[in-house]
Parts: C-alpha cells; structure tokens; sequence
C-alpha cells in the first residue's frame, strides 16, 4: 500500500462516514465495546469479533439449548462411531451463502482445514485438540476423525469458530476477507467504518431458522442492524437515554439507571460463564504451601466484594468452574470450598507460624512481614474495586498486600516472570475444557507444578465425550482443585443489558450470543 | 529566503530519523511484544507457538530492533507502511481516514481556541487586576481546570441528553462535531488566553500605545490596529507549538465523543503492542508537527521580516 | 500542552533578587493573585496537615455503606466502596500536589541541564541537543508517557517519571533561549573577565538569573502535569488503588455520573478549583514578576 493513497482514502472514508447516518426507523441500533480487529472467525480470537459473527452473520452445525444440550442447526443429525473418535455431520440441504454459493461439505471441509493450516496461523487451531482430518463422504456428509475423542469439540462447533465462510468469497477476498465475511446468517455486512460502526442488512434470501430456540423462523423482523463502538459506559448509557440505542449490555454501576425505569427494559442473564479468581505463583514461597492458600481462601469476603464491585449483579463463587458451564458442581463446591471465615483464616495462619511477633499489625514469620503483591487488570473499575476489598479483607487477617494494576497487555504476559505473588484473573469459557487449559499443570501462566493425578484427570475430562461419565470427570477435577487450592475463586458477574421499551424478544442464547432475528421493535 | 526554506525542509530529515529511531528503541524496551500480547487472549500459547512463530518471523519481530529499525526505514522509504499485526490490514487503511478525522477536529477545535483565547485574554488584559480579569481568565483557562474525560461527560449529558439538541454517538458528520471541536477548543483556548493577555499587557504598556492615548487615539482604534497584530504573532507560535497537541493529544476527546482520530488508534494500537500501527501514527503525527511548525516559521518570518531567518 | 507558555516568557525582562518583597506586595494586591494563592494555601495546608485533620479513615472500606449521598456524617458522600469522599479528597490533595510536583521537578531538573549545555556548550552540542528536543516534541506526548509506562511499569512513581520525561523538552527550550539572550550580558562578561570558568558561568550566574522565568513556568505546568497524570489514569496505569489521587478517582468514579453524582462531583471540583487556581496564581506571579511593573 502506498502513501500515495493516504489522502484519497481519507476523503473517501470521510464522504462514507456522511452517508452512513442515514438509518431508518427499521435499523436496530447496538453497541460494541471495541472494534472487533477482523470478522474472519479463522482469525480472530476476542469475545467482541466472536459474538458479531456468532450472533448475526455465521450459522453453525449446532447450537447449545438453554440446558447446555446440543441441538441441530445447519446439521441435521450426526452420529458417533464406537471409539468415538469419528463424528459424521448430515448437513441440511438448499441452504446458501450470502453470495449465493451452496453450503455443503466442502464448505465445511474447506473451514476446519484451514484453522488447521500452519499457515494460517489460526489461534483456534489449539483448541481443535486432537483432530486430525475431515473429509466430505458426499456433497451433505462430513466426517471429523480423531486420534482420541475430544469432548470439547461440540464446544467449538456450536461457538464462532465452528461458523462457515463461503469458501469462494474467502478465496476471492484474500486478505480483506476479514472485514468482508460472507456466511449464512439472517444478517449480511453491508458496511464497516473501522474504529466507528459496522452495518449489517437483513439477508432477504434466508432460508429458515433452524434453530428450536428462536421465536422467529423466517427472515428477521429488522431490516438493518447498526453496530456502533462505544468503548465508554457512561456513552452508552447516555446513548440509550437519547434513543440512539436500542440495547446495549452495561456495567452494574450504568444499568442502575435503567432499572425500573418505564421506558426501558433490561435483560438479566444470570448463567455467567465467567469467573473471577485468585491464582498464586505456586513457585515462590510462601503461596506454594496450600495451607497459606486456603488461609487467603478463608479470608476473602465474597459477598462484600460482590455488592461493592457488581453492586450484587453476579453471583459468589466457591467453586472452580463457572456456574453457567456445563458440568459445574455446586455441591463439591460448597463442600470443598472455602467459604468467608476470618478466624479460620487466622488459626491456619498461626499454625503455620505467621505471627505478628512486633505488633505492627502486619503478620512476620522468620523476620519476613506478610507482604505481597497482587496483580490485576486496569481495564474496567469493577476488578480495581474487587482487588480493593481482596485488600482489606487480608488486611483483616494480618497480611499486607500492594496492588499493581496495567492494561493487558501488560498485565497478562507479565505473569510469566515470578515478580508477583497472587493475580486476580478474569475469564469466561463455555466448556469444561477450561480448566484443562488452565491448570493442567505448568498453568496458563506456568505457575503450577506438577501434579500427575489432577493432570491426568483434566485430560481424561477432555477426552470423555459421554456427558454424563464426562460430567462425574469434571466434578472430580472440580473437587481436586479445591482440595489443592488452586485458586480461589471469588465470583461470576451477570450479563446485564438495557434495552429501550418498545424493543421486543432480546434474547441470549447459552452461549451468549443474541437471536437477532427475534427481535423486534414493537409500534 | 529560499536557502532557508531548504534547509529548514532539510531539518526535517534527521528529526524525521530521529522519532523513527526513538520509536524502535521504545519498541525494544517494552517487554511485551505484539503477537504475545495478540496471543494473550487464548489460554493455550504454548499450542499456537508455531503460529506465534510464524507472525513474529513475518513481521520481522525475531530480528534485533536495529535491523527491525532499518528494514521499517527501507519500507517506509519505499512508500511502505506494512499491515496491522491485529486487524491483518494494511495500515493505511486503518490510519487514512482517521488523519483526516484528526485534521477536520484539529481544525475545528482551532477556530474555537482563537475564538475564545482572544475575547478571553483581551478582555484580562485590558481589565487588568479587577474581577473582570479573574472571571474572563477563569473563562479561559476552563478547559484546561478539568480532566477532558470530565469536562465531555458533562456536555454530553448537558447538550445530549437534557437538551437533546447534539447526538451522543458520533457519526462523522456536522452535529458529531461540534462538542469535540467545543471541548478540545476550550482546552487549547487556555494557551492562546494567556499568551493573548500577556503579549498585549505587553503592547499596552509601550511607549507608543501611551503616546498613541496621549493623542486622544480611541482606545478601540489602540486595540485592533496596534495590539491585535501583535497577539497574532502569538497565535502563530501557539498553532506551531500546539499543533502536536492536536493531532496526539485529543485521545480522550476522541474516545468519548465517538470522533475517530488517529489519537484514539494510537493509545490503543499501544496497548495492543500493534507496532506497525504505532509507528505508522507516530510517523504521521511527528511528520504533521514538523511540516506544521515550517509554515509557521515560514509565516512568522513573513509576517514580521526583521525575525532572522537563524535558528 | 506544557510547551506553549515559552513564548510569552520570553517577551520580559529580568526581575531582580531586591524586588522580591516589592513582589510580594504586589501579588497580595493582584486580584488573581488573592483567588489564586488563597486556593493554592488550602491545597498545600491539606497536603502537610496529614491524617488528624480527617474525618474517616480514607482508605478503609465499608461496602454495606456505598454510595452514600452527602449527609452531615459525610460532607461529601461516600463512593463506591463506601469510603468517605471527604476524607479522600483531603488526604488524596498530597498525591495530587505530589504530581505536579515532582514531574515538574524531574521535567525542570533535566530540561534545564539540557537548555544550559545547548545554549552554552558550543554550536555541536546546541544542534545535537536541540534536535534531541525536536524529536521529543514532535513525538506524540501521549505515545511518549505510555511507552514510559509500558517501559517501567505502571505506578503513581511511574506515571510521574512519564509526566517529567514529556515536560522536559519545553524547560529545555525556554532555557536555551534565555541563556543564549543572557550570554552577552553585562553582568555575565564581567564573571568572565574575572575568570570564572564556562560551567560556572553557566549554572552559577545564569542561571539564578534566569530562574523567575522558571518558576513562572512551573506554576503552569504543575497543573498541567496534573492533569496529564489523570490522563494515564484513564487508562488505568496511573496512580494505584486505593490511593485516593483525584484524577483517578474521577476516573474510577465516571461511570456514577448519573446514579451518584457525589462521587464525581467530588474529585471533578477538587481538580477544577486547584487547577484554576494554580492557574489565576501563575497570571498573578507573571504579572507581578514583570519588569515593567517592577519599574513602575
């Protein structure tokens, strides 16, 4: 690209962004929270980019049900062979791309082949596992094949990732592909302005909604879809208060405003699939004793950090996995969990013989005061307010603690040095997978030591595709954690959104994503 | 004249080199680079490193910063500004339209800083020490007494949502405009009140403005004809000094007002460590600066011939 | 931003060390100076009183009490963690005060040592310091205090190191010019005719001679550092929590502008009344320190 081409783009861009305010009454406003960095779910890896393909532009082989089922989407059925190495897809049939390209096997061959081309250097291509090839048996047939079976893989189907691409227009785009992806869905892109909006149209051809969940089974009811980025909260919400959005998911501390309020309506999905937690640096003394862990365990008041932080919009946490994923146990949970005890806290401290031997208030054991760092992420106020109470909690049992907080850029690549000796950590998954990814051991932030039963547990879970039998695996892994101290985890915040009156049938799916063609401004 | 021009455009050269070399040095020094931070979304690094490889290798983050450094000189030399480590775009599309954004706010926040600077700082000068130099100062100095963030949340509010009279979100057109322009005009309006007030304390308190009143010369006809030209030399030097602040520093502005300039791409293309972006904004911007700073030079030596044309 | 009073500086003389108590006068008399200094006294007397001047302990938490409007208990509310906002905002003027301090110190300390070598230390090392300075500041400002950031870690020390690096090239400039106004002047010929040696000419005539100006300077780009610090703060890598800095205060606060305006408003008008008045001080100091009213 030349530099030459500077000024011409920038007028072009410019005359664009004139043109595009004109939206009509039937034009669904939203907002992102960033500009997701590409639309090509081969390349792309934040939550933003994947809910906006999920959501409105590619379909998948299956979706999740409210109870966490997997249910047939653009698939018809599939069956699994006796090892359960192979899974074969019957695809339904007459269904088109955006460009008017058929959706077939090849489509589906031609998708999971390249995220697991080295070349495309695919951040999913990790969390394939285990798969080693797809072949189409005929034109609506297509066969997955494992080295081993690989439970999390109905997971990644259902997600963004598992979403097709018309092959054609991937090829013919190239490198553009990203911000020009063409799929099935009920929306079609029509314009993005990088950094600005991006503006999808009602794709008039769409076949049928296959999906058992959603309302609407024929095209959907708006006919465009504006998605602007507002990175800032307080601009949402003043952007929903002037009628310039029609939804928009807040922050606890913004949808106080909209709550109760008669013009508006909010959406409160409670199956969070994210959980907050404490990690140590399992490899610097004294967090690599798990007696010191539960005792920071016990010393962490949940329910306040709940009400300060989220303002009570989530839910506390005592256990591993969050609440909202399949095969979370809240009974190993509460019975391994260590729940708010500060006298608990303190009697395994002085066990281990941290004592306040100077009566500065602050805890010593052979000299050395208890004091530590904790590091956590400066990217939204609610973790900055958690980590606040984590610190006066622990301050309660005698023990010291200094933030450090950055952007994640900073933070996360960080904790692979061993300055640090806890972090508050943040992350939402969908699958039981997670916790394999997390602390089999070294760790996401290879922290962990080995640990040859939990690691072998965590890979048997993965590899038990029975949800049943595989759901037992997870409690198991679940309770190991908890035993162990991996972690200490804190709570799962609820998805709260607003929305303004008349707009009907917002729904989240169990994966998070929205049913746009169910929703509709009511007159 | 001529000869100046040349070697002031020469000048730029070595500056130019200058900013490029801080920059990779700054590169070398931060101790994330782009594709850990790219990665640090999925859990499993260690899974994708062939595909981290690979992305270094392309974007020649395995090379030692100086041959990073001269083979971004060779591109960039060769009209080459490469593609965003994040979006896989090429640069120039993430950054073309948004300079553009960044020019038509810079602009626009100028005429209001002119606006509001003059009235502001001619009104404290010529009512020197009473509360009508308090109050029209306190005027001046408004946009630069709050945190920007602050000062746009109450507009907003204020203008959009009470009195729904502008849109909340920006779109690029007129009306998204204006209270961007409003805010980052107020702010750069301090500096042009101050140095208006002082240039014409200092004028007015020259030999020939008391001979001037002396004679009976009407004090408005002291104030446009002999003060006025004086504080534009002022607003010459500010534009030059502030034009970096401009384009850079209106991040927060940008952000809030949903008006997408290159300041915005720039903290963020920072925090992504997407280098080719920042560079490509660094380059830009400094380039801007510089070319900007010329003119004024250019303007300055033009407006008032007995200023040297020695540096 | 801190770049654009160099001009204006230099349109004035020289005061001298015997007009000081005539300055002091004035000042007291100047109207700005009245407001301004009456603002900048309460702000310092804040910052030294220390802890037995506040109400609350502004640190500890009380969830159960959050977002408290403001009562007779709490002058100003309490924020989200149920702190009181007034204790905050007294204890937290130190950091504030300490902000603007300290990066104007480390911007004044460096950018002078430059401005002396460049304007005396001969024509090479004028053009390479000098170039230098362009390079700083055609360098995005912004870009520049995050890289310092990014480079060292984010802390309040940190965010005030990245406010100092970013001022230095303005001090830098302002003091080239005068050295190089100064360097023929009467008084400085006279040392070197006794012999006195180029360094201290430089550091020890020079530049007392030249330090009103700097201070003047100063007294704009403090607040000026203030609020460059509450910008990185909004990006989340300025001062740590729980420091009770303003700017990042309102930073974390901004979200309850329209469910609890205490919590904005709070730090919002402790930042609008300091800074303004820092300000109407530094017109004052200016005026006052101008050698045309000194004559008078």
């Amino acid at each position: 690209m030349k530099l030459q081409k500077l000024t011409q783009m920038g007028l072009a861009s410019a005359v664009a962004l004139f043109v595009a305010s004109g939206a009509n009454a039937e034009t669904l406003r939203f907002r992102l929270g960033e500009d997701p960095e590409s639309l090509y779910n081969v390349e792309t890896n934040s939550l933003t980019a994947n809910t906006v393909i999920a959501s409105y532009l590619l379909e998948r082989l299956v979706y999740f049900d409210k109870n966490g089922d997997a249910k047939p989407w653009l698939a018809e059925s599939w069956e699994l062979n006796e090892a359960q190495t192979e899974i074969t897809f019957k695809l339904r049939n007459g269904i088109t791309f955006h460009d008017g390209e058929p959706f077939n096997a090849d489509a589906v061959v031609y998708h999971f082949n390249t995220i697991l081309a080295p070349e495309s250097a695919s951040p999913h291509l990790a969390s394939m596992g285990p798969l080693t090839s797809i072949e189409a048996l005929d034109d609506l047939t297509v066969k997955f094949t494992f080295s081993e079976p690989y439970a999390p893989f109905f997971n990644e189907l259902a997600g963004a990732t598992g979403g097709f691409n018309s092959p054609k227009a991937v090829e013919a785009a190239g490198s553009g592909y990203g911000r020009a992806p063409v799929g099935t869905g009920p929306y079609m892109i029509d314009q993005w302005i990088p950094g600005t909006e991006i503006k999808f149209v009602r794709n008039d051809n769409y076949h049928e909604q296959f999906r058992g969940d959603a309302v609407n089974k024929g095209a959907p009811h708006a006919e465009e879809i504006l998605l602007s980025v507002i990175s800032e909260d307080g601009v949402a919400q003043a952007a929903l208060e002037a009628g310039e959005l029609s939804a928009s998911m807040l922050l606890s501390d913004t949808i106080a405003q909209f709550m109760d309020h008669p013009d508006f309506n909010t959406v409160i999905d409670e199956t969070a699939t994210n959980l907050m937690f404490l990690e140590f640096n399992h490899q610097k003394a004294p967090f690599d004793d798990v007696n010191m862990r539960k005792a920071i365990g016990y010393a962490i008041d949940r329910e306040s950090a709940l009400a300060a932080a989220w303002d009570g919009f989530g839910t506390a946490a005592l256990g591993p996995l969050a609440l909202g994923i399949p095969g979370f146990d809240g009974e190993v949970a509460a019975k391994y969990g260590t729940p708010y005890d500060p006298e608990k806290a303190k009697a395994i401290l002085d066990d281990l013989g941290w004592v306040d031997s100077d009566g500065d208030g602050i805890r010593d054991k052979d000299g050395k005061p208890a004091e530590f760092l904790i590091k956590g992420y400066a990217g939204y106020a609610h973790s900055s307010r958690t980590l606040q109470v984590i610190q006066a909690n622990l301050a309660q049992i005698g023990i010291n603690v200094t933030l450090e907080t950055a952007d994640w850029g900073a933070f996360y690549p960080s904790l692979l040095d061993d300055g640090w000796d806890m972090d508050l950590m943040r992350w939402t998954a969908r699958d039981a997978g997670i916790l394999g990814e997390l602390f089999r051991s070294p760790g996401h932030r290879q922290k962990l030591p080995a640990n040859a039963p939990l690691d072998d547990l965590l890979t048997r879970c993965n590899s038990t595709v029975d949800p049943a039998a595989r759901n037992e695996c997870v409690s198991e892994a679940q309770r190991m954690l908890l035993e162990n101290v991996t972690i200490v985890p804190i709570m799962s915040n609820w998805t709260v959104i607003a929305t303004q009156g008349n707009v009907k049938d917002y729904t989240i799916d169990r994966m998070g994503y929205l049913i746009p063609g169910d929703v509709r401004i009511e007159d | 004249m001529a000869n100046y021009v040349i070697r002031r455009l020469l000048m730029i050269i070595p500056i130019i080199f200058g900013i490029l070399f801080l920059t990779f040095l700054i590169k070398a020094l931060i101790p994330t680079d782009a594709v850990s931070a790219l990665f640090s979304g999925t859990v499993s690094e260690d899974k994708a490193a062939e595909a981290i490889a690979q992305i270094r290798e392309k974007y020649h983050l395995d090379l030692p910063w100086y041959r990073q450094f001269g083979i971004y000189v060779w591109d960039v030399m060769h009209l080459d500004l490469g593609e965003s480590v994040r979006t896989r775009q090429p640069v120039i599309d993430e950054i073309g339209f948004r300079y553009v954004n960044t020019l038509i706010l810079a602009f626009s926040a100028l005429i209001v800083a002119i606006v509001v600077g003059l009235v502001t700082g001619m009104l404290s000068a010529y009512f020197k020490n009473t509360w009508i130099d308090v109050t029209s100062m306190s005027v001046g100095m408004m946009g630069i007494s709050m945190p920007a963030f602050f000062l746009g949340f109450v507009l907003i509010f204020i203008f959009s949502v009470q009195l729904r009279w502008l849109p909340v979100i920006g779109r690029g057109d007129f009306q998204s405009l204006i209270l961007p322009a409003l805010t980052l005009g107020f702010i750069e309006a301090a500096a042009l009140s101050r140095v208006t007030r002082s240039s014409m304390l200092d004028v007015l308190s020259r030999e020939y403005i008391r001979t001037a009143r002396a004679k009976g010369m009407s004090e408005s006809y002291i104030l446009f004809r002999h003060a006025l030209p004086n504080a534009f030399l002022s607003i010459l030097t500010m534009i030059g000094l502030q034009i970096g602040n401009l384009l850079g520093g209106a991040f927060i502005i940008e952000v809030i007002f949903g008006w997408h300039g290159i300041g915005e791409l720039a903290v963020k293309a920072i925090q992504w460590r997407d280098f080719t972006i920042t560079q490509a904004v660094i380059l830009v911007s400094a380039g801007t600066y510089v070319f900007v700073n010329l003119i004024v030079d250019l303007l300055y030596t033009w407006v008032d011939p007995r200023i040297s044309y020695e540096e | 931003m801190t770049d654009m009073i160099l001009e204006e500086q230099q349109t004035f003389g020289k005061p001298t060390g015997s007009n000081f108590a005539r300055a002091m006068r004035r000042l007291l008399r100047h109207r700005s100076g009245q407001v301004g200094g009456g603002v900048v006294l309460v702000l310092v007397f804040c910052a030294l009183a220390g802890e037995s001047i506040l109400p609350y302990d502004p640190l500890s938490i009380d969830p159960i009490n959050r977002l408290k409007p403001p009562s007779a208990e709490h002058f100003f509310g309490t924020d989200e963690l149920g702190r009181d906002l007034f204790s905050r905002i007294l204890y937290g003027s130190r950091y504030t005060l300490m902000i603007g301090l300290v990066s104007t110190v480390i911007a004044a300390t460096f950018g002078i040592t430059m401005g002396l070598l460049a304007g005396g230390g001969g024509k090479w090392a004028d053009m390479l310091i000098m170039r230098v300075v362009d390079v700083l500041l055609a360098f995005p400002y912004i870009l520049l205090l995050l890289a310092v950031v990014a480079i060292l870690g984010p802390s309040l020390w940190t965010a005030m190191i990245a406010v100092g690096v970013g001022g230095m090239p303005g001090y830098a400039r302002l003091i080239r010019g005068e050295v190089l106004a100064q360097k023929d002047a009467e008084y400085v010929e006279a040392m070197r005719a006794l012999g006195a040696s180029h360094l201290r000419i430089l550091f020890g005539t020079i530049l007392p001679n030249v330090l009103p100006q700097m201070v003047i300077y100063a007294s704009f780009t403090i607040p000026l550092a203030i609020l460059a610090a509450a910008a990185l703060s909004f990006l989340g890598l300025g001062a740590q929590p729980p420091i009770p800095e303003w700017g990042a205060m309102l930073v974390d606060a901004r979200t309850f502008l329209r469910t609890a305006w205490w919590v904005v408003a709070a730090p919002g008008m402790a930042i609008f009344v300091s800074i303004l008045g820092m300000n109407l001080f530094g017109n004052a100091l200016r005026d006052v320190l101008d050698p045309k009213e000194m004559s008078k």
